[in-house]
């Protein structure tokens, strides 16, 4: 097929459409990517931008719509005709062993013998040209989350694709490695003429480094223009389909202009209210690697503390102890002011802690149980005799929670894993707030949720916390962090590294802090 | 932020669900949903129908080259099993063991635990109860509960074996309690071989004895209601029954079952939730041991076979109870027409084995029957899930060029 413009389209999707049973999460989409320009692709979580993507890369296959790489029709039958026509791919979630060194990593999936002083060169070369210093023998788990980014990256760069696609790549970075890796692709785009196109959901990061955007809304490309000619208030519109007005809008959309805000001033520093949990020196080890590191914290009642980081710093880990998952090697978790044996089954629920879980697929939700029953798993003697379940008090539990959470399903027959991300996020929250707890914990409360019920989830918190319970915020999301918490606490490899109010932190003293840096 | 503007976002969230139909009170609406038979199930039904012809046909092929005659064979599958009361008594004599073992597989796979070695539990609750059966001299039908009590303790030890094994040497579940099966085997080879312990006593003066115990006496057997030629029911149904349905009721409706199920969809949601997950799944390994054991009492101490311990006791019963729980998809209530089923095999097979049909003929046909049984529900759940994930590829023309995105 000759193409019809003058310039010929490094890659050209028209009338994209693919539909999973009644859902059509691909709705005639038509994307044009150029040489030499970064494209973003911004939309809500379930925009169809995973979708589109994996179509791209032949891991899903189009229901209908044509597709031109370089001015040909391809097929895309599979992820090797979509290597071969230079569609390289840098995926969110990293794609690492970590037990292999960088450039075993880097080598894994080439054919034929592989020879180690030719790969190291390559990854040598390649990380002199683009400004991504790595060491090729560095085993991959040692590496930070950055370093590990650095290696998917040259892995990608590489193969020399001609067409580079990034899925939100800075969910793990810190500011300064944002900025690091968007220079690195300006240099592709610039130097070597490569297209790539930048899948993210932050407004700010899709202002700041592309040079065309396309909106998706439900499948359809709701929106197409320069990024110089478009304002971050138009993209926030055309994404969520409204008018975006809401502080909480805005912060869910990473909008918010990061500054102090009124309602951090009530709250201040040296009339806190009483603690309700104290973590005092808390230290883990799992497998000889020091995953916290004498990490101390404090939230007290009624008020919400955020622990802020990048991804990787031992988050995980403490949600782990706060589920009773791991047992610490020493310090103390103190809630209401009495110390908890965190492993002891059932100690920390007791004690009075509600946990909104990072992971709420595995240890949240039961997806294949029912609402009802996943509304009353840890609260089984209020609906149950001795020995039986009763089922009516069990259902008019339910109906109640689901009324006062809103929680939107058929029934509650209805299996968990047939609800929307909101939903199952709100039997969660509804479940351990019906234990009355004097602390709730909220890890990564709206990761893949889509505006609407990250806003929700805001107004609960907020809620929560005004009714006197203690909330600890842990977060990666700085917007997040800022519209919600009255102080703020930040971790860094296991470490807090700095603790203020609100009122006195600043986007440059919370990345130092971020860095590892106390200041 | 006002109700309505609430209820807006909820509805964008998920725009499936209907909200009117939140009120689920209604007992008949919700009774109707259970029983609507879905797509999939209608194509599940339908497979199962087509693989059990092919399953027929394929074992009338396999008698037709041995020399017999299919027709012949499936008369005699008829005689020995359901043709008359007494074919009715074999059949329900060969379910109970089975329905046993099927139950307890039921509740050791609901906590996600996969028991493999009830074969061996068997076994061992089969010797657990000869022992008890021969040495303590205790009068009366007392002694039949004491047989029984210790073979469900000898399987439940067997079993629990395994689960400490997990619990301090993390030795994997499947592999330590199959094993444990070839062990269970050698242990009673052992037993009944040596005269100091369980072998007979040497008959006549050649002063032979083979490998086998001394038969239970009288008092430690199951009694039996019903004379030859009318239908005999033997305690060891009445048991298997009874502790299936409690079993279902347990998983379904008790706290414990409760406990159960979440920990076996979701290990570690149910730590999370406060489930003393190494415990109870240590004591639901145990109880489907437990089960077994008391179909080995059964076996023992039911008119079935000769009321002698050997180590050919269980001749098959732990497996083919495994496989009633693998049909049955793990559901207790499922499991008794299956183990109906199984037992009706068993029983015309042994007929027909004494028509002069191989007997490794009537466990191959079996063995198909299981396919076909067992691989539809896994078959379509593979093919939908494969064909939701990759559409069918377009192989489209190229299309009229449609008006394009401002680029």
């Amino acid at each position: 097929m000759v193409p019809t413009t003058e310039q010929v389209h490094a890659l050209q999707l028209r009338g994209i459409t693919k539909s999973y049973g009644s859902v059509t999460a691909c709705d005639a989409v038509d994307l044009a990517v150029e040489y030499g320009e970064i494209h973003g692709l911004l939309g809500e979580n379930g925009a169809g931008k995973s979708t589109l993507m994996k179509v791209l890369l032949g891991l899903v296959h189009r229901d209908s719509g044509t597709i031109t790489v370089r001015g040909e029709d391809v097929h895309l039958a599979d992820p090797q005709e979509a290597a071969s026509l230079g569609i390289g791919m840098v995926h969110q979630h990293f794609s690492l062993i970590g037990e292999l060194s960088v450039w075993e990593n880097v080598a894994l999936g080439d054919k034929g013998r592989i020879d180690k002083a030719a790969v190291r060169a390559e990854i040598k070369d390649v990380s002199a040209r683009y400004g991504l210093p790595i060491d090729p023998d560095a085993r991959v788990d040692r590496l930070s989350a950055g370093e590990r980014q650095r290696v998917e990256v040259i892995k990608c760069l590489r193969r020399d694709p001609k067409i580079l696609i990034l899925d939100e790549p800075t969910s793990v970075l810190t500011q300064a490695e944002s900025e690091e890796l968007f220079a690195v692709l300006r240099r592709a785009v610039r130097d070597e003429g490569r297209a790539v196109i930048l899948i993210s959901h932050k407004l700010a990061e899709i202002s700041a480094a592309t040079d065309k955007v396309t909106v998706l809304r439900r499948g359809q490309v709701a929106f197409h223009a320069r990024t110089a000619d478009t304002t971050a208030q138009e993209l926030a519109k055309q994404m969520v389909g409204r008018d975006v007005s809401l502080r909480a809008d805005a912060a869910a959309l990473g909008l918010l202009p990061v500054e102090n805000t009124s309602d951090a001033d009530d709250a201040a520093p040296d009339e806190r209210p009483a603690a309700v949990l104290e973590v005092r020196a808390l230290t883990v080890e799992v497998g000889g690697v020091r995953r916290l590191d004498g990490l101390d914290l404090r939230v007290g009642a009624g008020e919400i503390v955020a622990l802020y980081g990048v991804e990787g710093n031992g988050q995980a880990t403490l949600g782990d102890v706060f589920s009773g998952l791991i047992a610490p090697t020493s310090g103390t978790v103190q809630i209401g002011g009495q110390r908890v044996e965190p492993t002891k089954p059932g100690a920390l629920s007791d004690a009075g802690l509600g946990i909104v879980p990072e992971d709420r697929h595995q240890s949240g939700v039961v997806l294949d149980m029912s609402v009802a029953e996943n509304l009353a798993m840890k609260s089984l003697g209020t609906v149950s005799g001795r020995m039986f379940v009763s089922r009516r008090t069990m259902y008019a539990n339910a109906r109640r929670l689901a009324a006062e959470f809103n929680i939107v399903a058929s029934s509650m027959d209805t299996p968990v894993r047939r609800l929307s991300g909101g939903n199952q996020q709100r039997v969660v929250l509804a479940r351990e707030l019906s234990g009355k707890p004097k602390i709730l914990i909220a890890a990564q409360p709206t990761h893949g949720l889509d505006v609407g019920a990250i806003e929700d989830m805001y107004t609960r918190l907020r809620k929560v916390a005004a009714e006197g319970v203690g909330v600890l915020l842990i977060s990666t999301e700085l917007e997040e962090v800022m519209a919600l918490a009255s102080w703020i606490s930040v971790i860094s490899d296991g470490r807090v590294t700095g603790s203020m109010p609100v009122a006195e932190a600043t986007p440059e003293r919370l990345g130092m802090l971020v860095g590892g840096e106390a200041v | 932020m006002t109700t309505s503007t609430m209820t807006e976002q909820a509805d964008t969230a998920a725009p499936d669900d209907d909200v009117a139909e939140r009120l689920d009170g209604d007992w008949g609406r919700r009774a109707l949903a259970r029983l609507r038979v879905s797509r999939s199930g209608w194509l599940t039904v339908g497979l199962t129908v087509v693989l059990v012809v092919i399953a027929g046909g394929l074992s009338a092929a396999l008698i037709l080259s041995t020399g017999g005659s299919p027709s012949g064979s499936l008369h005699a599958v008829w005689t020995g099993s359901m043709a008359n009361a007494a074919g009715w008594s074999t059949t329900l004599l060969n379910t109970a063991p089975l329905l046993l073992v099927a139950a307890g597989t039921c509740i050791a796979a609901t906590a996600g635990t996969f028991n493999i070695g009830q074969e061996g539990q068997v076994l061992i609750g089969a010797m657990a109860g000869a022992f008890v059966g021969l040495r303590l001299s205790v009068q009366g039908p007392l002694l039949a509960v004491l047989v029984l009590v210790a073979a469900a303790l000898g399987g439940a030890l067997w079993a629990g074996l395994s689960a400490l094994m997990y619990r301090y040497r993390n030795v994997n579940i499947p592999v330590s309690t199959l094993l444990m099966t070839f062990l269970a085997v050698e242990l009673v080879d052992w037993m009944v071989s040596s005269p100091s312990i369980l072998q007979e006593t040497a008959q006549g003066s050649s002063g032979l004895a083979s490998s086998v115990s001394n038969p239970l006496p009288a008092a430690g057997r199951l009694a039996t209601t019903g004379q030859y030629p009318s239908l005999q029911l033997n305690a060891g149904l009445y048991i298997a029954v009874i502790l299936t349905a409690l079993t279902a009721i347990m998983l379904t409706r008790s706290r414990w079952g409760f406990r159960l199920r979440m920990m076996g969809l979701s290990p570690l949601a149910a730590k999370h939730a406060g489930v003393r997950v190494a415990l109870l799944s240590g004591v639901a390994l145990a109880i489907s041991g437990a089960f077994a054991g008391l179909a080995g009492g059964v076996l023992l101490a039911s008119p079935i076979g000769s009321n002698r311990l050997q180590s050919g006791i269980s001749d098959n019963v732990g497996w083919d109870g495994l496989l009633v729980a693998l049909v049955a998809r793990n559901r207790p209530g499922v499991a008794v027409p299956v183990a109906l089923l199984f037992g009706v095999l068993r029983a015309g097979g042994d007929f027909l084995s004494s028509t002069g049909v191989p007997y490794f003929l009537v466990d191959v046909v079996k063995s198909l029957l299981v396919l076909a049984f067992v691989a539809p529900p896994i078959l379509i759940d593979a093919v939908l899930r494969r064909r939701a994930s990759r559409g069918v590829v377009a192989h489209l023309p190229a299309a009229p060029a449609t008006p394009e995105v401002a680029a």
